[in-house]
């Protein structure tokens, strides 16, 4: 009864009408920040985070908020058609959304990954509704032990899922976790890898890291492919043939409650959140399919079981940034950040002392999700048609907005040097064959992992054994290390696979 | 088709020397500190150190099997990254619009397929997009055009 009547005081909060329209407004400009590559949400968040100031508590979350998750909407748009993750969690979509793209089923997969990310997010909010406290207890047992533990285990898990070779994928893991201590150690102050460039205190920009490694390179590599493939059939791509086979919907339910399960668990662990959901979901489906091998050249469920995750991990991200006062991620941070602003605290205290806040702002989350199905679905076909726009019109805009988007997220050149940087080391990696996504995941959870592992180290008195002395942390590693002999298995397996000759002449 | 993988002795090569340059300076500056109270270098180091021992099991994995020889273009990457440098010289001292010019021409010498006339209805268009995006949208205070002299 008590989840009722706050149900009931939610809907009252997020349907008055200024709410609604701010709910609007950030859903619509999630949406386009999402589509147009090179501003992220977290740019969006961080220019409107002013406005906030001039907002009530409630009504400013709900717009961020509406932003946040919009933008998965948007961002899964571009990655489906462009091959372009507008954030780092649709690095996974582009896996089969681009290759079903280029088979001219572009329509489908953007139809049913917005459904997919629509019943993730429902039952990401059911949960967020009925088990929140609950969840939140657990979440509460955690130490640094174990959020170290679950990262490790994450970095592990995803490595295995990326194409080719594992030690490749391993290896990107932790240049990403060199690149992610470059800046200020947050311990002692002192900054590292810096070299004496100021602007590298503040550590390497994630937009800058994406957009280079992953939006430079792929503008080569499609510019190259359109060379040597020639033009991309336009023909099945509108009208009927959005349309998803009776085969397409037999997948799509028990995928996408697969997908909401995982993201679902893993958006409530800070650190861990969207993007190792979006890659555990994929690395289950890959597991559980029974054609392995259509994964990453155009399976639907390689679509949609990671945008029900990251669709679920979206909303139960907010259970600790709201309950714990643990932000999951950046823009989590910033969201916070509006909060604290205005005199409120996000804590475990917040449910108690402001229920109109947190049930207001969750009953707008399933409104805003229905307001970005109804503004996706009868619209995939405008989203559709830019695919026809000529590639060499395309890619000079790709680059423009990339620019402009590093440009303004600091208005300064620095970002784009960055992006010119990362862009070489993009080309160099694709030419050699090594995953992008690994290294943007070890880039991202770097500095948490870093943290964790030194916070453990100093309450366990300098024991390493203190990752197994606890239940929960010691799951996490010894499920880790339960990988190793798979690892090396398929490290093995992968050499004498090239080294028969048979097998490479068909290859090349 | 060469009797060697080249390229995953090269790339193994290049990334456990990166990496083992990478642990000593930073256990060289930041300090490795004890297992209680960890340095500023140890973390970095320790994954410096992993990534070495990857570079080196691709590197001799490099030996044993054999791969197709890739060939690496220049023409498409050159022009492609020097736009985005471009950009990045000419945004600050001469604005947002002659950044955007320079950036889409250049990128263009990247494949040659767009005419003349396609290139200056796309300058104008994509100018026009980032002035309502960031400009009236986002209400960005950056300068379109800038004379510094």
């Amino acid at each position: 009864m008590d989840t009722l009547a706050n149900v009931a005081l939610g809907l009252e909060t997020a349907l008055s009408f200024s709410n609604l329209f701010y709910c609007f407004a950030g859903v619509c400009v999630g949406m386009l920040t999402g589509i147009i590559p090179g501003i992220g949400p977290l740019t969006a968040i961080a220019v409107l985070f002013p406005l906030t100031f001039y907002l009530p508590p409630t009504t400013a979350l709900i717009m961020l908020g509406g932003i946040w998750y919009g933008a998965g909407y948007g961002g899964r748009i571009t990655a489906i058609l462009l091959n372009i993750p507008g954030e780092p969690i649709h690095a996974v979509m582009c896996q089969d959304g681009y290759p079903l793209a280029r088979q001219g089923r572009a329509g489908v997969a953007l139809m049913l990954s917005a459904l997919s990310a629509f019943i993730g997010g429902s039952v990401g909010i059911l949960l967020l509704m009925l088990f929140g406290p609950v969840v939140a207890d657990f979440a509460l047992q955690f130490g640094a032990a174990e959020y170290f533990a679950l990262m490790l285990f994450g970095m592990v898990v995803a490595s295995t899922i990326s194409q080719g070779s594992i030690i490749k994928a391993l290896a990107m893991v932790t240049l990403g976790l060199m690149f992610g201590s470059v800046g200020i150690d947050i311990y002692t102050g002192v900054p590292r890898f810096t070299f004496g460039v100021a602007e590298l205190t503040k550590s390497i920009s994630l937009v800058a890291l994406a957009m280079g490694i992953y939006g430079v390179a792929e503008v080569v590599a499609s510019i190259r492919q359109e060379e040597e493939i020639g033009k991309i059939d336009m023909k099945g791509v509108g009208g009927t043939a959005a349309r998803p086979t009776k085969q397409d919907w037999k997948r799509f339910w028990p995928s996408t409650l697969r997908g909401s399960a995982v993201g679902s668990f893993l958006g409530v662990m800070p650190g861990a959140g969207t993007l190792v959901a979006t890659f555990m979901s994929y690395a289950l489906e890959k597991r559980v399919s029974k054609t392995p091998q259509q994964f990453g050249k155009g399976a639907v469920e390689g679509v949609m079981a990671p945008e029900s995750a990251a669709g679920s991990a979206e909303m139960t991200g907010f259970i600790p940034t709201l309950t714990l006062g643990i932000p999951s991620s950046p823009s989590m941070v910033l969201m916070a950040g509006a909060l604290i602003v205005q005199g409120i605290t996000p804590g475990p205290a917040l449910m108690g002392q402001h229920p109109d806040l947190f049930w207001g702002v969750v009953m707008s989350f399933w409104i805003g999700n229905i307001m970005l199905i109804v503004l996706n679905i009868p619209f995939i076909g405008l989203w559709v048609r830019m695919l026809q726009i000529p590639y060499h019109f395309l890619f000079p805009a790709i680059l423009v907005f990339i620019c402009v988007g590093a440009f303004v997220e600091s208005f300064s050149p620095f970002d784009v040097w960055m992006i010119a940087f990362f862009g070489v080391l993009g080309c160099i990696m694709r030419w050699a064959e090594l995953p992008a996504a690994p290294l943007l995941l070890g880039f991202v959870l770097g500095p948490q992992m870093e943290d964790n592992f030194r916070r453990a180290m100093l309450l366990g008195s300098g024991d390493m054994m203190v990752f197994f002395q606890r239940p929960i942390s010691c799951v996490f590693m010894i499920l880790t290390i339960a990988l190793v002999p798979f690892i090396i298995w398929s490290a093995v397996s992968e050499v004498r696979r090239t080294r028969d000759p048979a097998s490479v002449a068909v290859n090349s | 088709m060469s009797d060697r993988n080249f390229r995953d002795i090269f790339t193994g090569a290049a990334l456990s020397i990166f990496g083992f340059w990478f642990a000593w300076y930073s256990i060289a500056n930041y300090g490795r500190g004890t297992l209680e109270k960890i340095g500023n270098g140890l973390f970095p180091a320790a994954a410096a150190i992993l990534l070495t021992l990857f570079g080196i099991l691709i590197l001799s994995s490099g030996f044993v099997t054999t791969a197709a020889k890739s060939e690496f273009r220049i023409r498409v990457p050159f022009f492609v990254l020097a736009s985005v440098v471009a950009f990045a010289l000419i945004v600050r001292p001469f604005g947002l619009v002659p950044a955007i010019i320079a950036c889409t021409l250049l990128s263009s010498l990247a494949d040659l397929k767009a005419r003349l006339v396609g290139l200056t209805v796309l300058c104008v268009v994509l100018c026009g997009l980032v002035y309502l995006i960031f400009r009236l949208g986002l209400g960005l205070l950056i300068p379109m055009i800038n004379w510094p002299f």
